[in-house]
């Protein structure tokens, strides 16, 4: 019984994507022409002036991200009203499942010390990436001319670079609180031989840098590719002019959709759980 | 070759060789955290977790292509 309605969902969600297909397909002009690169470049929507170097005007990405803390701010709001109602709704039941997931799966399971000082930082930022990255994947007429509205603001390397950097300067500010000057000495092994010393001590520096642009790529780039499939793929009903094409396309588009909102939990989750290991193996150094 | 071309090119090669080491990365580390469930089901909790870590790692060197990727085609 459960599985046939699955089923019929599936089915009714392909029907509903050709169908959007199909329509664009028949609105004539403007569809020869999709550039998909144009979706992620930056126009300013209100246009500000600058100060010195920083240019204040507010852009696509902006606009996402003020969406995403109002999303926030109103879901913490609904979840502290929640909290006194009795018995649990289904609305705090899951919010206490992801609350869950934060606190236990993910600075639960990879901190040793400070997980209820780390712990508001690491799950902050597993909610606001979360949240990002699912609105991105809701399309909000944000978009230029003829565009498809699909942008994230995790799809922009400045804001990932941003949270990133966060994550980086709260990981030597937690080392450097928690062993003082040893930390840094700490970086290369007590035991090793003193000129291997300095070898190791010289890598584990750069893989401090390399870790904060790992962090900021990965998001950034799983987020950029994610969304250019997804364009590609309902460009193509418009770039092909066909129906049979669009019928199968979309149904491609929806399956690519679907795992698009796995990605966009796994690559929070990772966030999270990347900031947590590099914070907990600050505060707790081996050597 | 003109540039363009050149470009476009080492773009789609970059991608496709990049993939390489990572796919056979990632098929590598999922087999054995499935193993390793099978094994010890009780754990299965922590190895998931960090299975998705090392998923994360691994899967970082095949975005770096995509990046280099987009790069020569855009900016370069």
């Amino acid at each position: 019984m459960k599985r046939k309605r699955l089923i019929w969902g599936v089915v009714a969600v392909v029907a509903l994507g050709a169908l959007v297909g199909y329509d664009l397909l028949k609105t004539p002009g403007q569809s020869e022409q999709v550039e998909i690169v144009e979706e992620f470049e930056l126009q300013p929507l209100i246009k500000l002036p600058a100060i010195g170097p920083f240019d204040l005007s507010v852009n696509k990405a902006v606009v996402y991200l003020w969406i995403t803390a109002a999303v926030l701010i109103v879901f913490a709001l609904l979840v502290r009203r929640s909290l006194r109602q009795e018995p649990p709704s289904r609305f705090r039941v899951l919010m206490e499942l992801l609350y869950a997931l934060a606190h236990d799966g993910i600075v639960g399971a990879v901190m040793k010390s400070g997980r209820a000082t780390w712990f508001p930082y690491i799950a902050g930022a597993f909610f606001f990436v979360l949240t990002a990255n699912l609105i991105g994947l809701i399309p909000l007429p944000f978009a230029h001319h003829h565009q498809l509205g699909f942008y994230t603001a995790t799809a922009n390397l400045y804001v990932t670079l941003a949270l990133a950097l966060c994550t980086f300067v709260f990981t030597h500010f937690a080392g450097l609180r928690q062993n003082r000057g040893r930390y840094f000495i700490n970086w290369a092994p007590s035991s090793a031989p003193p000129v291997l010393k300095q070898l190791i001590w010289v890598i584990h520096s750069v893989s401090e840098v390399f870790r904060l642009v790992s962090l900021a790529v990965r998001l950034f780039a799983n987020m950029l590719a994610g969304h250019a499939i997804l364009a590609v793929f309902f460009a193509m009903a418009l770039i092909f002019q066909s129906v049979l094409a669009a019928l199968v396309l979309q149904g491609a588009s929806v399956l690519i959709y679907m795992f698009e909102i796995f990605v966009a939990f796994i690559q929070a989750f990772i966030f999270a759980i990347l900031s947590a290991v590099y914070i907990g193996g600050a505060l707790d150094q081996e050597h | 070759m003109d540039a363009e071309s050149a470009k476009l090119l080492a773009a789609g090669i970059s991608m496709g060789v990049g993939s390489i080491g990572p796919a056979l990365g990632l098929g590598m580390l999922i087999s054995k955290a499935l193993e390793s469930i099978a094994r010890q089901p009780e754990v299965a909790g922590e190895i998931r977790t960090n299975m998705f870590i090392g998923i994360g790692v691994t899967e970082a060197v095949a975005l770096y292509a995509f990046v280099i990727a987009l790069i020569l085609i855009f900016v370069a």
